[in-house]
């Protein structure tokens, strides 16, 4: 599993997957919907995929002796590594907006969603949609990624709007808070995306293993 | 020894089937493995590296079998469908350096020699090397990790007159040192001018599978032709005047 994750980074890995990280800034943007920084982060991630199948990363490694499974599970552990550097850029940006910057001029008054641990815990659940939709569906052929990323860009579109919709509803305001308020129930919310995150990863890796055994190349 | 022995392999798809296809490889022989395009030679090749899934049949390579224990055979067997055709872009020295850590036999010193006897410049990329250096390559991974039993799936198709005669030279080379080689041709000058064994398959089944010099015997006598290439013709030839006057 390792070498087969020191051969993600040095041979499949498209620069761009690390480039991309930089959209975790956006969650310094003020009157922007910046769950779109995750989108683009996974978009990153999409491109090492592209990347990958051009160099016909599959035959090589399948021509290695290792088990196919370890294939799989070593694609969606490179995908999670960048996902949670984005996530960790993004959770040290958000501390930044809700303490130091928390009555800063362009975000007092901020329409769309401020950073808070659920913002975060909706950006868990983008990356979830990322490996359940994109990567789970790029395994059912192991070369078709136009169709996977496109029903993720829409699974995205769809997670966006009813994060940014949710905290118009009565008695959901605090999920918009920029002072902390109500903190206890959010980091709840967090800890629940961070379960359905690492849950939907591994049973998508799975269903990828056992799609990708029957894959003929 | 056997390296090779494949018992019954059959492959089903929509418009082909491989069947039953029955052969074996001793230790330090080079068998061909002959037929038109689409007779069935890639599948037989790829089904014994496990690449397509077999729907019925035996495979064992080394005395192990296929798939139960395919990282061990990985271990000790090469596969090269011709040239090298991944990572274009990258530098050999990157490819090789990501490859030799799945290899714990990974044998430096082979690798130098080979690097060097086929004249591969590392800092040369895929891309850059013509179809027979890429073909050299793809020998130079399989033999830097000791493989015993190499399996080629046309190298020496699109090759010039040359660099197909080097490889041949190569190919004996590695067989005087007790290497196992299967590759696919449809060229019948290379099998005569290397191989000690041929397996022919017609429309996915086997015709034959004997050494080779036993095999020209039989079809002359049987008066099907004195070279390969005139049986070849014998068995496969269609009549497509008929065929067009239709």
């Amino acid at each position: 599993m390792k070498s087969l994750l020191i051969k993600e980074f040095r041979l499949a890995a498209s620069p761009l997957s690390y480039v991309f990280l930089a959209a975790a800034f956006m969650t310094l943007l003020p009157g922007y919907p910046i769950l779109i920084g995750a989108f683009f982060i996974c978009f990153g991630v999409f491109h090492s995929f592209q990347n990958a199948r051009e160099a016909n990363d599959t035959l090589y490694t399948v021509l290695l002796p290792v088990e196919k499974r370890g294939f799989v599970r070593a694609k969606y552990a490179f995908t999670c590594v960048i996902q949670l550097a984005g996530f960790v850029l993004c959770a040290a940006l958000t501390f930044l907006r809700m303490t130091v910057f928390s009555q800063a001029g362009p975000y007092v008054g901020n329409a769309l969603m401020n950073p808070s641990p659920v913002f975060l815990a909706f950006e868990l659940i983008i990356f979830a949609a990322f490996n359940v939709v994109f990567v789970g569906g790029f395994f059912k052929t192991a070369y078709k990624i136009g169709f996977p990323f496109l029903r993720y860009g829409i699974a995205t579109l769809l997670i966006i709007v009813i994060a940014e919709a949710l905290h118009f509803f009565p008695g959901l305001k605090f999920l918009n808070t920029t002072t902390g308020e109500r903190l206890g129930i959010q980091f709840v919310a967090l800890g629940c995306a961070a379960v359905i995150y690492a849950a939907a990863t591994v049973i998508s890796c799975k269903n990828s293993q056992k799609k990708f055994e029957m894959i003929d190349l | 020894m056997k390296v090779l022995e494949i018992q019954g392999l059959m492959k089903r798809y929509p418009a082909f089937l491989l069947d039953g296809v029955s052969f074996s490889l001793d230790e330090g022989r080079i068998m061909g493995l002959i037929g038109r395009n689409g007779a069935g030679k890639t599948t037989t090749l790829k089904s014994i590296f496990n690449l397509v899934h077999p729907t019925a049949g035996e495979i064992k390579i080394l005395g192990m079998s296929m798939p139960e224990q395919e990282n061990e055979i990985k271990q000790q067997i090469g596969y090269a469908g011709g040239a090298v055709d991944y990572y274009r872009r990258k530098k050999l020295r990157d490819i090789v350096s990501v490859t030799r850590i799945f290899y714990p036999n990974w044998d430096e010193a082979a690798y130098r020699k080979y690097l060097n006897a086929f004249s591969l410049d590392e800092d040369k990329t895929p891309m850059q090397l013509s179809e027979g250096m890429r073909v050299k390559f793809s020998l130079t991974l399989a033999l830097s990790h000791r493989a015993r039993l190499l399996i080629l799936d046309e190298p020496t198709s699109g090759l010039d007159p040359v660099s197909r005669a080097e490889l041949l030279e190569t190919f004996r080379f590695l067989r005087d040192g007790g290497v196992s080689i299967l590759f696919s041709t449809h060229i019948t000058t290379d099998l005569e001018n290397c191989a000690d064994d041929i397996s022919y398959i017609k429309n996915g089944k086997l015709v034959s599978s004997m050494p080779l010099a036993d095999f020209l015997s039989e079809n002359a006598q049987a008066g099907n032709g004195d070279t390969l290439e005139d049986v070849m013709v014998h068995y496969e030839k269609e009549s497509l005047y008929e065929k067009l006057a239709d």
